[in-house]
Order: structure tokens, then sequence, then C-alpha cells
């Protein structure tokens, strides 16, 4: 009865819950890539970091990652904070090169750190919500953990994207995109600007990895995939737009779970790619951005 | 000239740390035995790699317990392959190039395992194989491969022969990692379900460590199959048991070649499936209340090594040590000719993995069985006379369980 329109819609139900999930690692990348013009290869040892940290504060508390993201995502500023002042800082003006092997450098440090700490063993955790599913008339069916994390995630992308174009911070993030020669002589403090960027982008990518632990599992090298996903969205969205890189991610998610439907889960990633060469060869500004000088 | 003179100083220190490296492991006088391992120590199969060493570490006591190989201590040369084959190459060159090992056992998974046979075949040093169950790894018919464990083939002809006779279920469908291991089966699967007149409704083929199965198994229910053959490692046969629930997918045979589905960890509510592995089927070539001599030991030595119960998997890896010994012992020799030719006459008739007896293409004929998870336990529930309960099919529908 009504297949026809009950599958595809299931289909694109949880390509949207996954999505929102791509959307906010996404969000996160492209607000570095946009203020700094940094591709940051760290982005998905972060999300990995985000991981682990509310892994280990569910395991001393039992405290459900859905009430306790906000840690990781603190964390996770600090930490991008800090890396921005402690090492993307000595190297500005040099060659964007640099800044590409110090970041991958960073990636591979963090990913062995985390095999040294917790071993390369994977874990998953158990939340009581894991086992409600919510349906909707006899086809539909959505897990309720992944609404959770999709509202969770829309809130924030929302937030973002307010603090971006409404706060003092977010139009002087936007100067500096726009020019980084002039901002400073506008009274930007371009250093600090592009730290606190660089920080809410990591916190970014750890409250992603705290809504993904209960619906996923954790391992080292856990980010890889998502860090290669992030820059699919990166460019989609627009070469730093922000709300390109989230509407990017929630369409990301559509495709792979409809290629997932109607071809095969094998093709799935091949997709995400094929569209990334596609929009960089053929409209290099991006599906939803307008190119910027 | 304070750094010329730097430089010159690192370059002395390095070159003597090459000359002292070479000195070493050309040194005809050790009085150990080196033996090497490939397995994957870290990345996604880690949980299957670790079985392996608690697997071997069991073993090297028990023969270094009894006074090691020609008089030496035994000694295991671990690599680790990070559950990639490119290093398990590598591997293979540091272990015998390097190290001098006459004979190699590994590596974990099939794709690993399939990409260092024509590499320990070209090196001439024998390689046991404990877990690899495609069976192309051993379709090279090299005389310096052997396997212990029962192949992608044998395992299809166990389900079917399961299925066959309890319910006998029509409309099949396969599930398989897209790697050597799953395509392997999915190949030895469809073959056997042409050959006994199945109806084969949908074949998915699927990306492993994915987030997200659900679009492949809405697939799946779309072609509405009576039984579903997975075969997954443990990461993904979690997630696509669980998601199978979120979907509601009910079909009423849930069967699996192994590995995933038959790890220690699936089970298991917190590092695996859960109670969403109740009721699926398994392929296995041992659990610890197998009958053969030894089994219930090995177990209780592997419960106090590891704090809990091992899958057939770090049993396999056991064997082939054990074999390797065996070998070794019989050989009298620390030459990998030599060392191959008695692995090809050896006939073991009692381990704990039953008898050992490599036929002419180098595989060891081993039963294979078929178990359910019942209540978190895996049980034998085919063929009849290992059985130890019942199977329970079909499997109740995701709704009606509690």
């Amino acid at each position: 009865m009504l297949n026809w329109f009950y599958i595809p819609l299931q289909g694109i139900l949880n390509g949207l819950l996954t999505g929102a999930l791509y959307a906010l690692i996404g969000m996160g990348m492209a607000l570095i890539f946009g203020v700094m013009r940094i591709v940051n290869f760290a982005h998905g040892a972060f999300l990995m970091m985000g991981m682990y940290a509310t892994y280990v504060v569910f395991q001393a508390t039992g405290v459900s990652p859905y009430y306790q993201f906000p840690l990781a995502g603190v964390l996770l500023f600090f930490v991008g904070y800090a890396t921005y002042m402690g090492l993307l800082r000595p190297i500005r003006g040099q060659v964007d090169f640099m800044v590409i092997l110090l970041t991958m450098g960073l990636a591979l440090i963090l990913t062995d750190a985390a095999q040294l700490v917790f071993g390369a063993d994977y874990h998953q955790i158990n939340i009581p919500l894991l086992s409600k599913n919510i349906h909707i008339g006899p086809q539909i069916s959505i897990n309720a953990p992944w609404l959770v994390s999709f509202g969770i995630a829309m809130v924030l992308a929302c937030a973002l994207y307010w603090v971006v174009t409404q706060t003092m911070f977010g139009r002087a993030a936007r100067a500096i995109a726009q020019n980084p020669y002039a901002a400073p002589l506008m009274g930007i403090n371009v250093n600090r600007v592009q730290a606190i960027a660089f920080g809410i982008g990591s916190a970014a990518a750890g409250i992603s990895g705290a809504l993904l632990l209960p619906v996923f599992y954790l391992f080292p090298e856990v980010g890889n995939q998502f860090k290669l996903k992030s820059f699919v969205m990166v460019v989609l969205g627009g070469m730093g737009s922000i709300q390109g890189a989230a509407i990017a991610g929630l369409v990301l998610g559509v495709v792979e779970s409809l290629t997932s439907l109607y071809w095969g889960n094998e093709w799935a990633l091949a997709v995400d790619f094929v569209l990334f060469i596609l929009v960089l060869s053929l409209k290099p500004s991006g599906i939803f951005g307008s190119q910027r000088a | 000239m304070k750094r010329s003179f730097f430089l010159f100083l690192l370059f002395s220190l390095a070159i003597s740390v090459v000359l002292f490296w070479a000195g070493c492991s050309k040194g005809p006088e050790s009085n150990t035995f080196k033996i090497g391992v490939i397995t994957s120590l870290t990345g996604s199969n880690a949980a299957f790699g670790q079985a392996h060493k608690n697997g071997y570490t069991i073993a090297l006591q028990e023969i270094n317990a009894r006074g090691g190989l020609l008089g030496k201590k035994v000694e295991l040369d671990y690599y680790d392959d990070q559950s990639r084959p490119d290093q398990a190459v590598q591997g293979v060159s540091k272990l015998v190039d390097q190290d001098h090992v006459p004979i190699v056992l590994g590596a974990y998974s099939s794709e690993s395992t399939r990409a260092i046979v024509p590499v320990v075949t070209q090196k001439q040093v024998p390689l046991i194989i404990p877990t690899a169950v495609a069976d192309n790894v051993m379709e090279s018919n090299s005389p310096w491969i052997f396997r212990i464990c029962a192949g992608s083939g044998s395992f299809a002809a166990a389900t079917l022969d399961f299925l066959k006779n309890n319910g006998d279920p029509r409309k099949l469908a396969i599930v398989y990692e897209n790697t050597n291991f799953g395509q392997a089966n999915n190949k030895s699967m469809t073959a056997a379900a042409a050959a006994a007149g199945l109806d084969l409704v949908d074949t998915e083929a699927y990306q492993a460590s994915s987030p997200d199965y659900k679009s492949l198994l809405q697939r799946v229910k779309g072609k509405n199959p009576e039984a579903i053959y997975f075969a997954s490692y443990l990461l993904d046969a979690s997630t696509l048991m669980r998601q199978s629930e979120q979907l509601n997918l009910n079909p009423k045979y849930y069967t699996s070649a192994g590995t995933g589905f038959a790890a220690a960890e699936f089970p298991t509510a917190d590092k695996g499936a859960g109670k969403y592995a109740e009721y699926t089927f398994s392929v296995s070539q041992w659990l610890p209340s197998a009958k053969w001599k030894g089994s219930a030991e090995f177990d209780q030595k592997y419960f106090a090594l590891a704090g809990s119960h091992p899958a057939y998997h770090a049993m396999e890896a056991y064997a082939v040590l054990i074999a390797a010994a065996a070998a070794i012992d019989i050989a009298k020799s620390d030459q990998p000719a030599a060392i191959r030719d008695a692995i090809k006459q050896l006939n073991l008739a009692e381990t704990p993995f039953g008898p050992v007896k490599f036929d002419a293409r180098g595989q060891n004929l081993h039963p294979v069985l078929v178990t359910q998870v019942q209540d978190g336990q895996y049980k034998v529930v085919w063929p009849l006379d290992a059985a130890e309960s019942k199977p329970i099919v079909p499997a109740p529908e995701w709704s009606k369980r509690k």
C-alpha cells in the first residue's frame, strides 16, 4: 500500500537524520575555512576527541550524552583555541601547505594518542533511549536517539548561524573572510577573532562527536570518514559559507540515503566524491555559494 | 663548523645503530626460536586481533612449558597489520627478510591474508592461516599455504543444510561487506543457493563502518526474504541488527557467515548488539562446549587470561601455533622447506580444535557447526549429533519481543 510513497519518504527521513550531524560537522569546518582559509585536517580528530570525552564522562557518571554534550563542546573550544594560538598562529603567512601538513600531523598525533590511552579497541555505550522507536503510521519508523541528535544539531546549527550573522564577533569574522588585510585596519583583532573562530569550529566537531556516540561506536580512527565528508560539504556549500555547508550536510545525508536505497550501499560513498569532483570542476563556487573574491 | 661537526656525529651514530641492528638479526647463536605472527592488533578488526593474541599466548605458554622447540625457548614475533592488507604485506617482509622467521602464522582477515599469500610463496616460507574464510586464499595452489579453518563454501553448505532441515525457507537475501571476506561468502552462498534451488531475492554489498545501514535494510525489507545471510565483521554486525529492529525488518531466519555474528562480544550489550543479537544463527568452527578434548581447559585458560570466554577465532590462533610447533618438532629443523614438508605430513588426531590434517591443497577438513544466540549465549543447534539445544524458528517479530 502506497509503497512508492512511504519507502522514499523513509529514505529521505533517514537521510535528514544523518544529514543533520553532517551539517554540524561541515559548519565547523566551513567556519574555520571561511575565516582563515585553513583546511583543517584535524577536524576528524577533534570529532573523535569529542566522542572520547563524552564516553569518559558517560562511564564515570552515567549521564546521557544528550545532557552532557556541552562539555565536549567547551573542551574542544579550548583545544581549538589553544591549537590556533600555539601552533597555527606562528606559521600564519607562510605557504598554505605548511598549515595542511601541520593539521595533518596534529591529527596523527591525536589519533595515536587516543590509541595509546584508550587502546585500538572500539567502544559503544548503551542508553535506554536507544531501543525507543517512534512509529508514524504503519510504514514510517524513526529511532528516538537519531531524532534527538537531529533536534540538537539543528538548534545548534541555527545558533551558529545567528552568531556568525548577527553578533559583533560574527561581523568581525566575516570581515576577515572578505579581506584579511583591510580587517585589522578597521580595528579588528584578527588573531583573537581567528582563534575564537577556530575554537567554535572545533567545538562544533566535538559536539557532533558527542551526539554521534550513542548511535555509532568509537575507535581512534573514527574521525577519518567524517573528515572526508566535511571536505565534500565545504566544497558543495561554497567554500566557507556556513549556511551553505549546513544545507550541503543535509543534502549529502539524503543523497547517500537515497543512493543506498535505490542503487545499493556500496555506491553511497562513491556518489559523495563524484559530487565533490563535479562541483569542484564545473562550479567551484559551490552549489549553494556565490563566488567570493 | 660546529654545525657540520654535529651532523657528522649524528651520521656516525646512525651508521653504528644500523650496523648494530644488522649484527643482531644475523646473529646465529640466538637461543630463542622465533615464529612470525601477523594479525590485526589495531584498526577496525582489533577485537579479533586481540582474540588471536590471547589464543597464541596460551599456546605459547603450553609449548614453552614443555621445553620449547629444538631446545630453544619459543618467541612470537608479532606484526600488527592495522587491519590493512598493505600493512600485512609489509609485515611479511619485516618478519622474513629482517627477522628471518622460518614460518608465518596469520593474518586475521581474508583481505589481509589474500594479500600475503603471493608474498610468502615468493619468499618460500610456510604460512598457516588461522581465520581467513574466503576460499580464494587457497586458490593459488601454492605449496607454502595451509589453512586450518573451514572456508566460505563450507559455511554456505552448512547454513543451507540447516535451513533445509528446519522449515526450508525458499526466499533468501544476502547482505555482505564489500571486502574479500564478504565477497567470497556472497559468491559461495550464491552458488550454493542456486544449486539448492532457492530463490535469491536480493544481494546487497555494503561499505564497512558506516553509521547508517537503514536504507540498505529497507531495500532488503522491500524484497521480503524469508531468510537473510549476513557476512559482516563485528562492528557492522551490531549496527545491522540494531537497525533491523528500528526498521522492523522481520525475516524468519537471520543467518550469517560467522565472524561478527560469532564473536564473543556480539551478544553482549556493552560491546555488541546485546538483545538485538537474540535468535540470530551463525556458522561456527568451535565453541567452549565443543566435544574435542582440551576445549574446556582452553576455555578456562582463556578466561583466566582475558576475563571473557573465547570464540572460535581465538581457538584457531591457538590451533595454528600448536600445529606449527608439532611440525617443527617433526622437522627437527629451523629451515622453512623442512618445516613445510613436516606440515604436509602432519596428522594430529587430538587437538582442542579437533583433528588437524591438511589435504593435498593445504586445507584442513574442519567440520562446521551452526549456532543460535539464545538468552545471550551461543548454543549449537546443528548438526543434530553436536546440538546442545533446539533452534528457535521462526525468529519472533521485533514488536513481539520483550
